[in-house]
This record gives structure tokens, sequence and C-alpha cells, in this order.
């Protein structure tokens, strides 16, 4: 190896290291006691591994009036993320299908529309949207967070399914269309069974965004129906009494762990998604 | 007969318009017309309630007339511009030492990414104890023998929004990076080959062809940074609360904290109109320029 | 009873005219070809008469049915694509099979279909793989297949070997002629190649520019081609145009050839009406290369010409040699014993017995 390739890796690795920094340091300060906190430094080890914050992160942590923990926003998230991105993907996937494969005097100006909805601020909508869920009676409540978030990510699936069908010939749908298949069959039997990849792209894409949400998680929701991100920092910004820096950093690594897990597993199809959202049409 | 008449549109051209009819009344409802109410509220007198009256620009006039607004404003571009910045150069420096044909390279790629996978609250809550005044990487620097070692940013009314900066880059930088990486392995091989045998160098040849063929890569880096970099808002509650006081305040908590805590909900619209303005305001001319290339370049 | 009549159809997008007015017929059994250069509304008519694209004005009729606005189902029809469009998922049977489980053949009835298909075909083997797993050819020959298994009035083909290599190009070539030869079924077959168009046609529409330039048998286009489009398009290589001056002497009209060592003037024996009116004008002389040869059997209606030579292609059947006649390059074939050198004089027989006249503003044919 020569001088060029040492310093290539060594910038390579100390970059590395930058950034699992703060994921080590999280861990390490879950795993140690207040004493230890207060008398060691961020990268001191934890002389035993101490679970106790994480429990008390998940099952009797103060999240503002109540002190249950993450456990109930955990699956609050869980009951909001599900439904939102399948629903969501579905209607994208056949946006997707409908904008280039049985395009329409209009389509095209369609789709720039719905691309735009995904340039606002999404502060712009804030305000009406609450109005809105007030008078359908779905302020603070778990479905009036899945409707929005629903709304909100149909533009991006639209986008994913969208650029992806594409590129799948027009000349498969005008040979099914002659053996006598028709807008439904052609989609069910031909179309879907080549999507997987872009669907994975679809899911993980819609999964992290809306389980990361905080915006409208904490505008929408109120209470019980709070989804973790809100909770997790309502936990954080708590003072009452002591700081527990290690519930903190416990209760952080429980709201990560499932995109984070997600990432890992499927990481590929995640970039592919960050990617292919920027490579606008 | 030789002309033939228009047939009735048969069930058969009404059925995709039918299905994607739902989501184009969503985007009509939820995205413009939302957009044209909150214009409204923001020529509204409203304050704890909405009040669909005409009011000119009161509003903007308060909201001009308000220096947390301008603090708010500074702070997002001296935000803005670091944050973009360091991201593009920082993801472009990494892709073209990843691009070096690195051993593990998926793993490292893995390693630059992850952050993007968190919520910017997990992000947030990281990286305040990281830059925890008293027992974060003040006391690490001072135990390793720098005893008169200070960083106290994240209290420092002055210098906390760049503790949002670096949280920021590192959430966002690895992004950058993925993208550069396959626009650098998008570049034609055959024209390195033809410039090698030129006899350019290879930081020539980074620097004369390779990069200037990242432009679109930029562009779309760019346009999504600055979406990131004018919504943000998550980072700033979990990583400063907008503090200390309101020194790190941006117009995304601005517009929050005068919409719901503070009963003002005209002022909040405005607020949130001026956030539209900036994203028009960056993107439409960057669009147009970058179109403008494309379209001379055929 | 005609197997397709397409009446006055004409296709406009926003606000132009891709097709202007489009009338032809054929019998059943016939094997038609749309021929023309890209952008001539080949593909766009093909499409409408399988229902693909509507129709802007203009009624087709497939047997004594009109079927203007029924989708392409209703049609009776079955088509081949340039890049074939198998069903990817699926595999090659289940590919054959898709239309007729639409259409709920009954399954033993599906399966005797399939394998009279693939025996006809020699596909058997591959019926249980899937398309990516097969070469260009095969392919091509699971896309025939699947056509032939509805068993439609009238097949259509979009330029199908246009994505095989040379060679099995030919063969292919070859085996859709032998198909047709041997099942008589009606086919509209759209190419760019006119060499398709010559071998595989029973009659020929050659388009430009949304119109049929000309309606025929092949080898009537190929002798009496309307225009100069025409003359130059089908034919390979292509056809010679040389500008020259037409005199009447003795009451008959001669045209004057040089090649930069000898004028001659040549009387036109061939009973051309139109021709009087370019006395003392200039007129273009339609000429293919291989009604120029090397001097040898003298033939009557023919002259004589000894020209520079300026490049020589041995193909192996013949040679092509290119010389200057009128100041044009011309394009010659001959034969590949007789002797020819760049830059040497080579002496020409040119048959005038079949040229053609062009009129050099209009580059219509004067007859």
């Amino acid at each position: 190896m020569n001088i060029k390739r040492v310093l290539i890796y060594s910038i390579l690795g100390f970059a590395a290291l930058i950034y699992l920094l703060p994921l080590v340091v999280m861990v390490i300060t879950s795993l140690k006691d207040l004493d230890e906190i207060r008398s060691g430094t961020l990268l001191s080890m934890p002389q035993a591994l101490n679970f106790d914050s994480w429990d008390k992160a998940w099952g009797s942590a103060c999240t503002g009036v109540s002190c249950e923990g993450l456990k109930g926003y955990f699956w609050n998230s869980v009951l909001i993320v599900v439904p939102a991105v399948i629903i969501s993907t579905v209607i994208g996937a056949l946006n997707g299908y409908v904008l280039t494969k049985w395009k329409f005097r209009g389509s095209t100006l369609f789709f720039g529309m719905l691309l735009i909805g995904t340039m606002i601020p999404f502060q712009v909508v804030l305000l009406p949207m609450a109005r809105m869920l007030g008078f359908l009676g779905l302020a603070g409540t778990t479905s009036g967070l899945i409707m929005v978030h629903i709304i909100y990510g149909l533009a991006f699936t639209t986008l994913f399914f969208r650029n992806y069908y594409i590129s799948i010939p027009s000349e498969l749908v005008n040979a099914a269309r002659i053996d006598g298949a028709g807008f439904w069959m052609i989609f069910h039997r031909i179309i879907l069974p080549l999507s997987i990849p872009i669907i994975v792209v679809s899911v993980i894409w819609q999964f992290t965004q809306i389980w990361n949400d905080f915006l409208f998680g904490v505008v929408y929701s109120s209470g019980d129906s709070q989804p973790i991100t809100v909770a997790l920092n309502n936990l954080v910004n708590t003072s009452t009494g002591v700081k527990e820096y290690n519930v903190d950093m416990a209760a952080a690594i429980i709201a990560a762990l499932p995109t984070l897990f997600v990432y890992i597993v499927a990481g590929k199809y995640f970039v592919k998604g960050l990617t292919a959202g920027a490579v606008k049409g | 007969m030789n002309k033939s008449s228009a047939p009735r549109q048969s069930l058969g051209e009404l059925l995709p318009k039918l299905v994607v009819a739902p989501t184009f009344v969503v985007a009509v409802i939820f995205i413009y017309g939302f957009m044209l109410m909150n214009a409204w509220l923001s020529f509204s007198s409203s304050r704890m309630l909405p009040k669909y009256d005409w009011a000119g620009f009161i509003q903007y006039e308060k909201l001009f007339a308000n220096d947390r607004w301008w603090v708010a404003a500074e702070n997002l571009f001296i935000f803005g511009v670091l944050f973009i910045v360091i991201c593009l150069l920082l993801g472009l420096f990494m892709a073209i030492f990843l691009d070096q044909k690195i051993r593990a390279e998926g793993a490292i790629r893995t390693i630059y990414l992850y952050p993007m996978a968190l919520s910017f609250i997990v992000t947030g809550t990281a990286w305040k104890w990281i830059l925890n005044p008293e027992l974060g990487i003040q006391r690490l620097i001072r135990e390793m023998g720098f005893e008169s070692f200070t960083f106290d940013w994240l209290v420092n009314t002055d210098m906390a929004i760049y503790t949002v900066v670096i949280a920021g880059v590192w959430q966002s930088s690895g992004f950058v990076m993925a993208l550069c990486l396959a626009g650098l392995r998008g570049v034609d091989d055959n024209i390195i080959k033809a410039a090698k045998v030129d006899g350019a160098s290879m930081p020539l040849i980074y620097r004369k062809i390779i990069i200037p063929g990242l432009r679109p890569v930029f562009f779309s880096a760019f346009i999504i940074l600055t979406h990131i970099a004018i919504k943000s808002f998550d980072l700033i509650i979990a990583l400063t609360g907008g503090g200390p006081g309101f020194a790190t305040d941006v117009p995304a908590t601005f517009m929050y904290t005068f919409s719901f805590t503070r009963g003002q909900i005209g002022l909040g619209s405005a607020a949130s109109m001026m956030m539209l303005m900036a994203v028009i305001a960056i993107i439409v001319p960057y669009l147009y320029s970058e179109l403008r290339e494309k379209n001379n370049e055929h | 009873m005609h197997a397709l009549k397409i009446q006055n159809i004409e296709k406009i997008y926003g606000k132009v005219k891709v097709l202007k007015g489009i009338d032809l017929e054929i019998q059943p059994g016939q094997f038609l070809i749309l021929v023309g250069p890209s952008g001539c509304g080949k593909s766009t008519l093909l499409n409408m008469i399988a229902g693909l694209e509507p129709v802007s004005n203009g009624n087709i009729f497939i047997g004594d049915r009109d079927v203007t606005h029924l989708d392409p189902k209703d049609r009776d029809i079955a088509m081949v694509f340039q890049s074939y469009a198998l069903y990817p998922n699926m595999t090659v049977r289940q590919n054959i099979e898709f239309g007729l489980t639409i259409r709920k053949t009954e399954k033993s009835e599906q399966k005797k279909i399939v394998e009279k298909v693939s025996k006809l075909l020699q596909i058997e083997p591959l019926l249980d793989r899937k398309p990516k797993q097969l070469s260009g050819g095969q392919r091509q020959r699971v896309a025939m297949g699947r056509a032939l298994a509805r068993d439609p009035s009238i097949f259509l083909f979009d330029e199908p070997l246009s994505n095989l290599d040379a060679k099995l190009r030919v063969e292919m070539r070859g085996e859709i002629k032998e198909l047709h030869q041997r099942e008589g079924t009606t086919i509209v077959y759209v190419t760019h190649d006119q060499i398709e168009a010559m071998t595989l046609g029973d009659v020929i529409a050659v388009m430009k520019d949304g119109e049929i330039q000309q309606f025929g048998p092949p080898q009537d286009i190929y002798d009496n081609p309307r225009n100069q489009f025409i003359a130059s398009f089908m034919g390979s290589p292509s056809m010679n145009f040389i500008p020259c001056q037409a005199e009447k002497v003795n009451g008959v009209i001669q045209i004057s050839l040089e090649s930069g060592n000898e004028k001659v003037k040549v009387p036109i024996k061939q009973n051309i009406k139109g021709l009087e009116a370019y006395a003392d004008k200039s007129i273009i002389l339609g000429i293919r290369p291989e009604q120029i040869t090397q001097q040898g059997e003298e033939k009557p209606d023919s002259a004589k010409l000894n020209c520079d030579v300026e490049l020589i292609e041995p193909t192996g059947p013949d040679t092509l040699v290119t010389v200057r006649i009128n100041g044009v390059k011309t394009v010659c074939r001959i034969h590949p014993t007789a002797e020819s050198k760049v830059d040497k004089l080579m002496p020409l027989l040119l048959d005038m017995s079949k040229v053609v006249f062009f009129d050099p503003d209009t580059q219509e044919r004067v007859y």
C-alpha cells in the first residue's frame, strides 16, 4: 500500500469514527448510572452494563403529564405508520400506473402539480389542516394523524412509482390490451409482479418519514395519541428534578431502533429511494 | 361517410381518470386550497382563532417589526448557507475518496448514511448531550489534557446556531455523499479514458471533467438540502428548543410558537407565507437557470 | 370481400396532421407491407388498425365490420412488437395462454393450441422458460406463437426483425415468409427496411410524411416508381439520379451524358410521351446500378460510355464501381471478374430500356 492509499483510508476511517461517535456515545451513556455520568466523560466506559435506564425509558419515564415511559407511544407510532404506509403506497402505485400507462390530456399537468406538493414547506398547510381536522372531529386523534400522513405522502409515493413505471415499456401494456386484458388485469398480472423493487423503496421511505416525523405529530396529536417522537421530546425536555441523561439516551435509542433496523436490513433500497427522489423527471 | 363522430367516452377511457381523481381532489384541497387559505389567514386579523376578515398587510407589518423574526431569518440564512455548503463539499470529497476502489466500501457507506435514517429529534437529543456544556465534549477534551478548552456553544447566544449546523451536517452529509457517488459512477468511462490518453492526470480529470459532470447531482442535492434547511424544525426543537432565549429560532419554530403557543395565528401564517416565498425565491430561479442550460446544451 | 379496408384515415396531434388521409384495401391472405422512413406515420397507422391509438377521422373495416371505435380485444387481431413485449414474469407457455385464458377458452383447448403453435415454431423445449432466459430469435418466435395462438383475422407486425442481428434477420425473414405461404394468413407488416419490403410483401404501401406515395406489388414499385423519393427509397444501392440536357433531334428526344472524357448523345427509344415537353430543358435520368455494367453483351437500346473509376467496392457476388456522369457520382454494378482499377478508364454499358425520368423541380415521374 502506498502513501496515497494510506492517506485515503485514514481519512475515510477518521470520518467513519466521527459518524459513529454519537451512536456510540448514546449507547454508552444509556448503560451508565448517573454517578458514572457525572464523574466520567462522554467516552468513559460503563462499569457494568446497567439496563435500568432502558427500563425506565420504556415503562416509567415522565413524558409531560403521564409517567409511563415510551411504551404506549411506541405503539402509537406503529398504529400510525402501518396504515399510512400501506394506503399511501397503494394509491401512489395506482397513480404512477395511470400517469405512465394510461396517460390522458392533463395527466402531465396533474403530475407537475403533485410534484410541487413535494416541495412546499408544510408550515403553509399547518394551520388550515388544524382547522380541517377540528371540523372533521379528528383533532388530537391517531386517525387524524394517519390521514395527514397519507395526504402528504401521496406526492412522494406517486413520484417513486411514476419514475419506476416509466421504464416499463408500453409495448407490454399494448400486447396485453390486444390479448384482451383491461385496466385492472394489466395492473394485477403484469405491472404489479414487476413492482417489487419500487414497493420496497416506497415502503421504506414512507416508513422512515412517518416514523421520524415530529412536526405533524406535535401539532395534530395530544396526550395519548402522540407518536414516539413527540413523546421523546417531552421526555428529554421535562425538567422535573434531576436530568437523567442515561434515560434520555435510552429513550432516543428506543425511538431510533425501528428505522435503524430497517436501514441496516434494507439500506440498499433506502438509498435507492433517496436517489430516486432526487432524480426529478 | 368520411368523418367519424367522436365517440362518447367509454368507461375504459374514464376509468384511469377516476382512479387518480381522489388524489387530484386531495391535492387541490389539501395543498393548493390550504395554501390559499393560509394566505388569507396571513391577511386577516386572526389571533387565537382564525378570523376570515381582510386586514391588509398588518400581520406582515407586525412580522417585520418583530425583532425575534429577524433573528429567526438571520439564523436561517446562517444555518442554511453553512449547512448546504458544508454538506455539498463534505459529501463531494467523501464520495471522491470512496470512489477510489476502497475495500469495505459498502460498510463505510452504510456508516456515513445511517444518520439519515434517524429522526431529527433523535439527532437533536444525541447532540444536545454531546455538546452539553459541562458533561459533554468540553469535559472530554479537558480530561484529555486541554485544561482550558471551552465548548459551551450550546448555551452561548452567539454560537448556538452553529451547533445546529454541526448536528445538521452530521445527519445529512451522508446523503449528499450517496448522491455524488452515484453521480461519479455515472460519468462515462470512455471520456475518462480519452482524457488519460490525452495525458491528463487524475486530479486534473477530476477537476475538469468529472466534477463539472456532476452538475445535475449538485442541482438535486442543492434543492433537497435547501428544502431541509428551510423546513428545519425538529432538529432545533430537540437540540436547543430555540434557545438560549430565542437565539436559535428559525422561521419554522417562530411560526409554531406564535401560531400554537402564543395565539397569534395571523402572524404565524404570515411567517409561513414568508417561508414559502423563500422556497420559491431560491428554487425557482435555480431550476430556471439549470433547465435553460440544459436547453442550450442541445 | 376485403380483409382490411382503410377509408380516409387521418391522425392529428395538436396542430400536426401525422396521417393525411390514408386509403387502402387488401384481400384475405395478402401480405401488406407499410414501408417508409422514420416519421412517415407507418407505425401510427398500424397502431390505429390495432386499436391502440384512436382515429381522428376516417374508418377502418376488418372484414365487413366497422372496427373504428372498437377496443383492440374486439377486433380479432394479433400483434407482434419490435421488442416482442413478452410478459417477463410468465413462462413461455403462460405467455401464449394469456390471451386464451382471458377469452375463457377451455383448458383442454388451450393445451391443444399451445402444442400446435409451439410445434409449428419449434419452441417446444422452451415452454417452461421465462423470457429472460431466451435468445433474441427465440423471443421472436414466442412472440409469433402468442399471436398465432389467437388465430385472428389479421396479423400485425411492427418492425419485428429490427432488434435481431443481420444473419438472424435474414433467417427469420425466410421463416415469416414460409409461415405466410403455409398458413395463408392476412398480414400487415411495418418496416423501414426496403429489402424486407421487397422480399416479404404481396403489396407494398410506400409512405412519406403521413401519406401513401405509392401502393402496389413490389416489382411494380421497383420498376415504376411514381416519384424520385420512391425510386431512391426502394433498392439498394440506391438508384442513380443523373441530371441531363434533353434535345429533340429528328423527332426523337436525346439526352447527353458526359463522363469527363467523352460526351455521348443517347436517343431514348422508350415510348415516354411526357419527354417531349422537356426538349431543350434539363431532366433527371433515373438509372439503377444493375443497369450500368461492363461492356460485353450488347443489349438493344443501350449506350456506351468510358468513365474514370473513383471507387471500387467488391461485395462478393458483384462489384460496385463509382464513376462520375454529368458531374454526379454514379454507382454501377459490374461482374466481379471484369477488370477495373481506380483512376483508370472503364468502358461501361448503360441499358436504357428500363430507365425512368423525373422532373427536376417537382421530382415527379415523367410518363
